[in-house]
């Protein structure tokens, strides 16, 4: 059996990959959020996963919602830079792991989990800033698989945050029933934290609900996946719903995790986190 | 009792979804900014908005609201937030003009409420 060897918590934007672009690590407002990656970065530099679940949401770029998956999983064998509208990031195309997702969909579909299958799916930023943070090498090919599934947190009816806390507990499944024993996994969950980017009440943030958040994650994640996604709605804005990703991310370890690294900085429109835990088995 | 995930009545003010109506009226507009990923279509927009706009049928309460840079209208509309940036974009206002623009500030107010800029 495959086995998952601890999880990442990750926000993604835009602004973050162009700062990564050009080698601002060290940008003063930002600083504190993108060193924010180097525990992570040698975490996995010293772990040297096999592959990497990341459960993200496209941004209307690789769908459209004349026809919107409300998940969706790539098969593909190589998946490519999208352009969001500003062209594409210098970053070569991410590969995949055909063998390892078919058998993940396999999996989750028989879990119930019925899936929309993509044999070409471009990322955007909702991947490739984390990829590119944890990732940052530029001159080595990329060390690890990806096996994107995106989810739609944008288009509602968007799935309650107790389905995504259970879709991980499903991919927890699949990779334990992954044929290589010796495969070893680790789960992205990405998102920011607390933000909402349209409407009168743009730039609502919430430092105490994304606390909590963070501690709830670590502790009694079945205290979040109870919650509605009106609750998101209502604490973290309405773009904050998509911290129901890092709960999916969550699902999919063991019921205890060590912390190894927690950080927050909310400079702008947007409570951004970082945390790294430990799978310790079942 | 099976709970509803969305109350869309108690939404927080100054809140919109994109579902139902408000996603049935903002597919052709939403689509014309969805295509603004290509350059080509960046290009056309740039070189004669008017005729990028007829080229998608849109409706002329969407044109109208595209030529007045009404981001808080067309959010209305049921436009999309991360469609909507490219065509702002393309307008000259980045996220930071969008975003004042909708809560009724300038800027320059905006930013003041933020923790940029001030060692946060």
């Amino acid at each position: 059996m495959g086995r998952i060897i601890g999880g990442i918590g990750s926000p993604h934007a835009p602004s973050i990959g162009a700062l990564i672009d050009a080698g601002d690590w060290d940008n003063p407002d930002w600083r504190p959020l993108l060193r924010g990656f180097a525990p992570m970065q040698d975490w996995l530099v010293q772990q040297r996963p096999d592959a990497a679940i990341l459960i993200y949401n496209d941004h209307v770029t690789t769908f459209f919602f004349e026809t919107y998956p409300i998940f969706a999983l790539s098969v593909a064998e190589n998946h490519r830079i999208a352009d969001e509208g500003f062209g594409p990031r210098p970053l070569a195309p991410i590969p995949g792991d055909p063998d390892f997702a078919w058998h993940v969909a396999h999996s989750l579909v028989d879990d119930e989990f019925d899936i929309t299958l993509c044999h070409d799916m471009p990322l955007d930023h909702g991947a490739l800033t984390p990829a590119s943070a944890l990732w940052p090498d530029r001159a080595a090919p990329w060390p690890a698989k990806l096996l994107p599934i995106a989810v739609n947190v944008l288009q509602f009816p968007v799935p309650s945050p107790r389905r995504l806390f259970r879709l991980g507990q499903a991919l927890r499944r699949a990779v334990q029933s992954y044929r290589d024993d010796a495969y070893r996994v680790v789960v992205l969950g990405t998102g920011g934290l607390s933000h909402q980017l349209h409407g009168e009440r743009f730039g609502y943030q919430n430092y105490d609900w994304d606390m909590r958040f963070l501690d709830l994650l670590e502790e009694d994640p079945e205290q979040l996946a109870a919650l509605r996604l009106q609750d998101f709605i209502e604490n973290a804005g309405a773009e904050g719903a998509e911290m129901i990703m890092w709960l999916a991310m969550r699902g999919a370890l063991s019921a205890r995790v060590r912390r190894l690294h927690r950080n927050y900085h909310a400079p702008l429109h947007t409570g951004f986190a970082q945390a790294l835990f430990e799978d310790m088995g079942d | 009792m099976r709970t509803r995930q969305i109350d869309e009545a108690a939404l927080p003010h100054g809140t919109y979804l994109n579902s139902g109506a408000a996603a049935r009226a903002g597919l052709k507009v939403n689509r014309f900014c969805y295509d603004l990923r290509q350059p080509e279509n960046r290009a056309a927009f740039g070189a004669d908005p008017e005729a990028a706009m007829a080229r998608y049928d849109l409706p002329e309460e969407d044109r109208a609201l595209i030529r007045a840079k009404d981001w808080l209208g067309l959010i209305k509309r049921g436009v999309n937030v991360f469609v909507l940036l490219r065509l702002a974009q393309l307008c000259g206002d980045g996220l930071v003009a969008v975003g004042a623009q909708m809560r009724g500030e300038t800027p320059e107010q905006y930013l003041a409420t933020r923790n940029i800029g001030k060692g946060g």
